[in-house]
């Protein structure tokens, strides 16, 4: 009973990383139906933009104080993320958007590779895994229950609690504010949304920004809660993020949520419970993203399939 | 804009000083002093002018593109410019690369300014002889291709095709020969090798620019059963040249594995437009089949089985779970059914890596796989005929030609056929294909099944070729390496994937000194393909007429009725 709470924990922690990067995919395939294969990578810059904030900007006298030190570094990873998702849609995406349905997605293949390779060659020590500074506050909360005891990290909670304000606060700004509106009426029909007065690159970039932030942000949890980054993991999680955004439902910003926590606990309790064990937890993800697509291409709370080509 | 109209008046004159200019580029000394790794090849130093007439290497192709510029400035010729524009491209490739490989591989900007008085210009005035020659072509109209007349007696056409094969068979032995395999032997295998790349460019591109090159593929096309066996015969002759040595023919197998399997999945991507991000999972489902009956101490089978039966066991196996990961493309379309394939490349890894049922090997891998062995000649042992000692490559290397050439066949056919063209309406519009009655969900899961079986195929050569069969030889990446090995080529043409998978395979042998650019260079070649030449190197015909606006001769729309020079004014809009 213990190790299925823990679990169930653990998988909700990884579920609410997830559902951070889920929601950039959903946002962005949401509005220009590209999947934008890139943003694990981004994911994945971010976390390493956020290790070069700490270790190349922050003086050494505030590393200690997480209430300085993380805000910082999320901004900087997040600056980094955003940076690199403009300059991505500026110059691979947007000059494609008439292509072929095939082009833009070989596009954002490409991308996915020279970032992972670009941080690879490039940053410091990242041809491995490179420690990362526990900046939080290191504290660990163990409850008793039936059996056994649960722990809960201070990192697990936050990363909860941020990627459930994070989603809140986005669907908010979607369904009220004026440029929320005119995301959703871009998405619905672009060009209609320019002649009622919306700029429709404009409001694909802020997308793409948004999605990227939200990438960034997840980069610094990924690192305080894993304590290392990795070039690898920008392809994983974005696999994972992606799986989470088709199950809730490409385009739902609940979808991405619940998707995320879903894909978390797929990944914790098959690693626990199912043959195999952690070997083939991923394999029974993608066993669901198959099955997803598949049975319900809809996902659990999208809208029931437009015609694509 | 302006700078064409500021060049037009002089564009005469300065074509001609631009190609005396690349002549005389040859003949000066490219670098002041030795460089550490030993002398920069063709006495590129001052040590030259013991000797200046006798330029070779990239001196020479530096004097050869000078002197055609020279020759097509004055001789008759009705497409001038385009010509031009081609040679000076090539020699812009070949100056560059030269001078940027003295300035920065071999020992900064003195190398080519001042010691002791002594100047070494020859790079920088090759780049300003490019700049003038392209300019100057570029001021002017580019004129249309010529379209050479393709009916002429049999024996004339017989005759070009065995000259422009054989030369084509020179040409690859003397750039896979360019610099040597590279690596600590010849720390200049890379420069040489860009250096001869850009130069065969220039001078392709100016053959295509009279005509040469779309008549010789004209007549390729009218002659096909001649062509493909000439150019078989072509192939088969690589181990008698300067190439044949035991690492360019291992190599070439290598690059034979990867483009029957880029071939294959072609006809996935290319023809059925079904895009397949996890392909390269059919491939190692093959080469673990083939393993397992190899006889192999690691196997799960205890006994071996001949290599032609296992390889068409492992095309089987391969080809049913093409159709099962095929199945999905019933319901799901697009960029979808690309992750759906994704997720299965994965799920092979993954259980692959975990040694699923004992097949695999799973960390440890399958080690020990015996090379192919007929009649008592085992394959990866040198083969002699009488006096004739070849390297030990040499029969996996017939062996994939073979192969490739099967495939090709196989391609070939099936691109001409009612499935072939069943495939290519499904391409361009699955809604409209099921309405004109094709049973798309058929035709899909036949693509997806018969790609497999190819790679399949191929991995059954790779099993033995390598000896060890790992999970780790088929990740995510080689996936994408082999859909990069199409797309450049072009999608939906044969040579295409060949040339593809020959660059993506020759091009990191010949550079390692960047290998480990390797993946990035990949990934630029992905999105500058997509952005700038989609139809690839090698279009498809088709393809091309869809994706470059051009006319069905090759001609671009925009050229085919050009009165003046206001080049693309009605450009025709990719209505897609």
């Amino acid at each position: 009973m213990a190790t299925l709470l823990q679990q169930l924990i653990n998988g909700l922690v990884l579920g609410g990383l997830i559902a951070l990067i889920a929601l950039g995919y959903t946002m962005v395939y949401g509005i220009i139906q590209l999947i934008n294969f890139a943003h694990g990578e981004v994911f994945m810059v971010g976390g390493f933009a956020s290790l070069a904030t700490y270790s190349y900007v922050l003086p050494d006298g505030l590393k200690s104080d997480w209430w300085f030190a993380l805000p910082l570094m999320a901004i900087g990873g997040a600056l980094v993320a955003v940076i690199l998702a403009v300059i991505m849609e500026r110059f691979a995406y947007r000059p494609l958007r008439n292509a072929p349905r095939l082009a833009p997605l070989i596009t954002a293949l490409g991308v996915s590779v020279i970032l992972k390779e670009a941080v690879r060659l490039w940053y410091p020590g990242a041809t491995a895994p490179v420690p990362f500074p526990r900046v939080f506050v290191n504290k660990t909360f163990t409850f008793e229950v039936f059996d056994g005891s649960i722990t809960i990290g201070s990192t697990a909670i936050l990363m909860i609690v941020v990627s459930i304000v994070g989603a809140i606060i986005l669907q908010t700004y979607i369904t009220r504010s004026r440029m929320g509106r005119a995301m959703r009426a871009t998405a619905q029909d672009p060009d209609t949304a320019r002649l009622m007065g919306v700029n429709p690159n404009r409001t694909i970039v802020l997308t793409f920004v948004i999605g990227a932030a939200l990438a960034g942000i997840a980069g610094v949890l990924y690192g305080i809660q894993i304590t290392n980054v990795d070039t690898e993991v920008g392809f994983l999680y974005g696999i994972f993020a992606f799986t989470a955004a088709v199950l809730g439902g490409v385009g739902s910003i609940k979808g991405a949520v619940i998707g995320g926590f879903a894909i978390g606990l797929v990944k914790t309790l098959s690693g626990q419970y199912l043959p195999g064990g952690t070997q083939y937890d991923l394999v029974w993800i993608f066993v669901i993203l198959i099955a997803v697509l598949v049975f319900r291409p809809q996902g659990l709370f999208g809208e029931p399939e437009r015609v694509r080509a | 804009m302006t700078i064409k109209d500021a060049v037009r008046p002089f564009a005469r004159p300065l074509v001609i000083v631009g190609g005396v200019l690349a002549i005389i580029a040859a003949l000066l000394p490219w670098a002041t002093f030795t460089l550490n790794e030993g002398p920069y090849p063709d006495k590129a130093t001052l040590q030259f002018f013991d000797a200046p007439f006798a330029v070779s290497g990239f001196r020479l192709h530096t004097l050869i593109l000078g002197v055609a510029v020279l020759i097509v400035a004055f001789a008759p010729i009705p497409v001038r410019n385009r010509i031009q524009r081609a040679l000076g491209w090539g020699l812009l490739a070949v100056s560059v690369v030269n001078t940027l490989f003295i300035l920065f591989g071999g020992g900064g900007l003195g190398a080519v300014t001042a010691i002791d008085g002594a100047f070494a210009f020859g790079g920088v005035v090759g780049i300003i002889a490019a700049v003038a020659i392209i300019l100057a072509a570029n001021s002017g109209v580019i004129e249309p291709i010529p379209h050479w007349n393709n009916k002429v007696p049999t024996l004339v056409a017989y005759a070009a095709l065995v000259v422009s094969f054989v030369a084509l068979l020179l040409l690859v032995a003397m750039m896979l020969n360019a610099g040597g395999q590279g690596g600590v032997g010849n720390p200049y295998a890379g420069p040489i090798f860009l250096s001869l790349l850009g130069f065969l460019a220039g001078v392709l591109g100016a053959l295509h620019g009279i005509g040469l090159t779309g008549w010789i593929s004209r007549l390729s096309d009218d002659h096909k059963w001649f062509s493909v066996i000439v150019l078989l015969l072509c192939a088969l002759a690589l181990p008698f040249t300067e190439a044949g040595t035991d690492y360019w023919m291992t190599t070439a197998a290598n690059i034979g594995v990867y483009a029957a399997t880029a071939i294959g999945l072609n006809i996935v991507v290319g023809l059925a437009g079904l895009l397949d991000l996890g392909y390269v999972a059919f491939l190692g489902i093959g080469a673990f089949v083939a393993a397992n009956f190899s006889g192999a101490a690691a196997a799960k089978m205890g006994f071996e089985l001949p290599f032609v039966v296992a390889a068409i066991i492992a095309a089987i196996v391969a080809g049913i779970f093409g159709a099962i990961v095929g199945s999905p493309t019933l319901r799901v379309r697009g960029d979808y059914l690309a992750i759906v394939t994704l997720a299965f490349g994965e799920i092979f890894k993954k259980s692959a890596q975990n040694d699923i049922g004992g097949f695999t090997g799973g960390a440890n891998a399958i080690p020990g796989v015996p090379p192919i062995n007929w009649f008592g000649q085992s394959f990866d042992k040198p083969l002699t005929i009488g006096s004739l000692e070849l390297p030990s490559g040499v029969l996996y290397y017939v062996l994939i030609i073979v192969l490739v050439a099967l495939v090709m066949v196989v391609f070939a056919n099936l691109k001409n056929s009612r499935i072939g063209r069943a495939w290519i309406a499904i391409r361009e519009d699955e809604d409209a294909a099921r309405a004109m009655g094709i049973k798309t969900g058929q035709a899909k899961i036949l693509a997806f099944l018969i790609g497999a079986t190819l790679a399949g195929l191929a991995g059954a050569v790779f099993a033995h070729k390598t000896s060890t069969v790992a999970y780790d030889s088929f990740q995510f990446i080689e996936s994408v390496t082999l859909l990069a090995a199409v797309i450049l080529g072009g999608m939906g043409s044969i040579p295409g994937a060949v040339l593809g998978a020959a660059l993506l395979l020759v091009l990191p042998e010949k550079l390692r000194e960047f290998s480990d650019y390797r993946l990035i260079l990949f990934g630029l070649a992905l999105v500058l393909i997509m952005r700038f030449r989609p139809q690839g190197l090698v279009p498809d015909k088709h393809r091309r007429a869809e994706l470059a606006n051009e006319g069905a001769e090759g001609v671009p729309i925009d050229e085919l009725n050009v009165p003046d020079d206001t080049p693309g004014g009605a450009k025709a809009e990719v209505a897609r």
